[in-house]
């Protein structure tokens, strides 16, 4: 057999080989993507045909009524967990990547501290959910309340963060330390001016995904933040907040169609939240990044 | 009036510019090493070196990969002090102060030593900032003063023309060698009084590189430059003072012209004849 005979198999069996991974890498995506798309447009299919804004400005009563009450109370906890696991997080990551010391055998310390966050993330969040619950809610004396909720759900997705934060922060080219730092620039002053600007997508995608499963996760919340059909009232203990995720499984499970509404209009609730912070994260990022190295 | 000074400085020319010189009054050598002996752990990296850096001059570090004059550039502004396992011996004076005595402030020892790397480092943000970065660490100038800092050091670098028009945009969609040249402006914004340079041009193409070096002699002798290069065209064409260092030892160092033509020890002629790299 000639060389070129053997030249030309090959390339048609590289081309059959090319085009199978490219088929996979197809699939791949269209498994990813088509239960994310039957769910969006499922659950709009069956909220919008009844939509009534009022859901926007009531209560729940009865067999109807609204979810004010968990619309707004959905978006205190969201702020209130990125204030409290957002500092929280930032802060640890910034630690672990800029901060942590190297021991005498030029091996970073600091593993302890990772292999926890790494547990925490771990952790089933009905447990976290029942150990807040048992600390906070009947240990403290707190009932269901605000404040158990933010805590038990920011040790939740703090990991997330940190772990977030600290990739990026790594990521970014020692040249723009050794320049800030050339510069005279104080350690703390070039990190915030120089260094994590250019890691903020990272950190930024973080927080998403944290804020993200803040909104979806309801477990936790059943055992901390209780229920209540009353608007938030800003106190953080006594006092139990509704959220909207409660509302899609319990009102799904009632007999009477009005409240399945309720459940749909729950769930088209909390995915255009979802939805509109990561319009808001890309819209963040692609301000603070039009001088990147990457964008040009 | 002095007689150590260097020929380019204006004091042994004429009394009365002698008068006016800034740096009146001050030790000639700007920066001066003292028994230097510099190491990783247990390598050695460099050992021995005593040398001065004559204000106002451009000295040219010269010599094979790993012979540790980068190491040494980078110990003069203490870029080393924070790598895992630098040890140092002897000293390094600042105007006749040890760098690292406790008197001397870290950030303000960066300020009046600059430093400029392989790899041109613009910070991600506006050319314009990018500029003015040193200036407001420093809380040299702010507000509007900044615009001013920034368009003073474009046109010093030759760079005003070509970004005038695009000052908030990013550095990236520079070329290299602008690039370069902004990180040159950065540097000299905060007023250095010595410029390390670490292999300013190799990342570059000629023109760049001929721009660069054009800007750095105009910089003299306002500023004393010390640049590693392993151009040897290069430290020919800029340098008033070659050091050509040789598995971590000072081999040999004197006037450019000298070093290049006629070489003391063998090791330097053979360098500087291209028969060992």
């Amino acid at each position: 057999m000639s060389l070129v005979e053997d030249a030309a198999r090959s390339t048609a069996y590289r081309r059959v080989k090319s085009m199978f991974f490219r088929a996979l890498t197809l699939l791949a995506l269209a498994f990813v993507l088509g239960p994310a798309l039957w769910l969006l447009i499922g659950v709009a299919v069956k909220a919008v045909p009844h939509w009534s804004w009022s859901v926007l400005t009531s209560v729940p009563s009865g067999n109807g009524g609204g979810l004010e009450n968990a619309i707004l109370g959905t978006l205190v906890i969201m702020v209130g967990v990125l204030v409290l696991a957002g500092t929280l997080g930032v802060l640890a990551g910034v630690f672990l990547a800029e901060f942590v010391s190297i021991n005498a055998k030029g091996k970073e310390r600091g593993v302890v501290l990772r292999t926890a966050i790494d547990v925490l993330a771990g952790f089933p969040s009905i447990v976290l959910g029942y150990v807040g619950y048992v600390a906070l809610c009947v240990g403290l004396h707190w009932g269901f309340s605000l404040l158990a909720a933010l805590i038990i759900l920011s040790l939740m997705v703090v990991p997330y963060i940190t772990k977030a934060t600290e990739t990026a922060l790594r990521q970014v080219p020692t040249a723009y330390r050794e320049g800030a730092e050339a510069l005279g620039m104080r350690t703390g002053y070039g990190l915030r001016k120089v260094v994590l600007r250019a890691a903020l997508p990272g950190v930024v995608t973080g927080l998403l995904i944290a804020l993200s499963i803040t909104v979806g996760e309801t477990a936790p919340l059943l055992y901390t933040a209780g229920i209540t059909n009353d608007l938030p009232n800003w106190q953080l203990i006594h006092h139990p907040i509704g959220y909207l995720t409660y509302y899609v499984w319990t009102d799904w499970n009632q007999p009477m169609a009005s409240l399945h509404y309720i459940s749909y209009d729950a769930s088209l609730i909390l995915l255009v939240m979802v939805l509109s912070l990561l319009i808001v994260s890309r819209v963040i990022v692609a301000r603070t990044q039009r001088h990147s190295e990457s964008v040009r | 009036m002095d007689e150590t000074r260097s020929s380019t400085t204006p004091g042994s020319l004429d009394p009365v510019l002698a008068r006016l010189d800034p740096d009146r009054g001050r030790p000639a050598q700007v920066l001066e090493t003292v028994g230097l002996n510099l190491a990783f752990g247990s390598k050695t990296v460099i050992s021995g070196v005593n040398i001065g850096f004559q204000r106002g001059t451009i000295t040219a570090l010269i010599g094979p990969t790993g012979s540790g004059k980068s190491t040494f550039l980078r110990t003069l502004n203490r870029m080393n002090d924070k790598v895992y396992s630098f040890r140092h011996e002897g000293e390094v004076l600042l105007d006749a102060e040890s760098i690292w005595s406790p008197r001397q402030d870290l950030l303000s020892l960066r300020r009046r030593v600059g430093m400029l790397f392989q790899r041109p480092n613009p910070f991600p943000m506006s050319i314009r900032d990018n500029v003015v970065a040193g200036v407001k660490a420093h809380g040299i100038a702010r507000g509007k003063q900044l615009d001013v800092v920034a368009e003073t050091r474009l046109r010093e670098v030759g760079l005003w023309d070509a970004v005038k028009d695009r000052l908030h945009d990013s550095p990236y969609r520079l070329s290299g060698g602008q690039q370069q040249l902004l990180c040159l402006a950065r540097a000299l914004a905060v007023g250095p009084e010595v410029l390390l340079l670490d292999e300013p041009t190799s990342a570059l193409d000629p023109l760049s590189t001929e721009a660069v070096e054009a800007m750095l002699r105009q910089m003299t002798p306002a500023l004393t430059l010390i640049v590693v290069t392993h151009n040897l065209g290069q430290a020919r064409r800029l340098s008033d003072q070659t050091m050509f260092f040789y598995d971590g030892r000072l081999v040999e160092h004197g006037p450019t012209a000298q070093l290049f033509d006629a070489p003391r020890e063998a090791t330097t002629q053979r360098y500087v004849h291209g028969l060992i790299g």
